[in-house]
């Protein structure tokens, strides 16, 4: 099960210490299985958009399935405003958004309460802390829920009906 | 845009089996009467909302198209003490709603 990481936490540039480093983003629990044989994919290099990531947790799959979380899951990729609980505002590319709605920023122009504008390479807001989030406009909003809703249910019924450990073994329809 | 509501999973928007019932069973089902309207959404911290409803879940996460927020803040005259109403408005296009920080929903108000 992934752990989650505590209070929102900025990492200013040029002083990373423990970050997660470039390229990975924390994310290297969340990448989708690929039917067959073959490695896992390769992580895209940060300065393109990566392909949706789907968590490996069951819970976190059905919780994200069954809210709107799924919709934020989405706009992965996207440039958008985050505006927390406290005021403060984040503009950057969403890199992960989990099924708790904390949402991991990349290449932040961040907006504290008192107004003061600072840049960081990386931000991860814990869900509790997130009030608005701005939907882009070039987002369609149905059809990135059905793709992603869609992903999720390659990832169940990976390894076809008769293969594979079943999520839901005594389903009885799909 | 009609989403639907999510408690049953967003199986019913994919066009999967689920058929979404028509009656009025509980409180939730009072918001999904308001999909793809105008509606005011009072939230924490003196805010409000106007907007269309695109969708929601049973967190009351929301979906609101061509919002307005308005925030309001008191201030105290320092001489004679009289409270005095500030609101400040913005407009955003479309903004996803967290749903801990909505208090009641509701179509918006005639202002009499």
């Amino acid at each position: 099960e992934p752990q989650h990481l505590g209070p929102a936490v900025c990492s200013p540039r040029r002083r990373r210490g423990a970050r997660v480093p470039r390229g990975r983003g924390g994310s290297g629990r969340g990448r989708v299985p690929r039917a067959g044989p073959g490695p896992l994919q390769e992580l895209q290099p940060v300065g393109e958009r990566r392909t949706m990531e789907i968590s490996h947790s069951v819970k976190e799959r059905t919780i994200a399935e069954n809210s709107l979380v799924i919709l934020l899951q989405g706009i992965h990729g996207h440039v958008t405003t985050v505006d927390l609980r406290d005021e403060s505002t984040a503009l950057g590319r969403i890199t992960n958004v989990d099924a708790f709605m904390n949402i991991r920023l990349a290449e932040v122009t961040f907006t504290d309460r008192q107004g003061r504008v600072s840049q960081l390479d990386d931000l991860f807001v814990t869900g509790r802390n997130v009030r608005y989030v701005h939907i882009p406009d070039e987002v369609d909003i149905k059809a990135t829920v059905e793709k992603q809703l869609q992903l999720i249910h390659k990832v169940r019924y990976f390894g076809g009906r008769d293969k594979g450990r079943k999520e839901f073994p005594t389903a009885r329809h799909k | 845009m009609i989403f639907g509501c999510y408690q049953h999973g967003l199986d019913q928007m994919t066009d999967m089996k689920q058929q979404t019932t028509n009656t009025v069973e509980e409180p939730l089902d009072l918001i999904r009467l308001s999909l793809d309207e105008r509606i005011y959404v009072k939230m924490r911290n003196d805010r409000e909302l106007r907007g269309r409803l695109h969708a929601y879940d049973q967190h009351l996460n929301m979906i609101l198209g061509d919002v307005e927020e308005t925030v309001t803040t008191i201030e105290i005259d320092e001489e004679t003490y009289e409270e005095i109403y500030k609101s400040t408005k913005r407009n955003i296009p479309m903004l996803f709603v967290r749903g801990d920080g909505v208090v009641l929903v509701a179509p918006p108000l005639r202002v009499g």
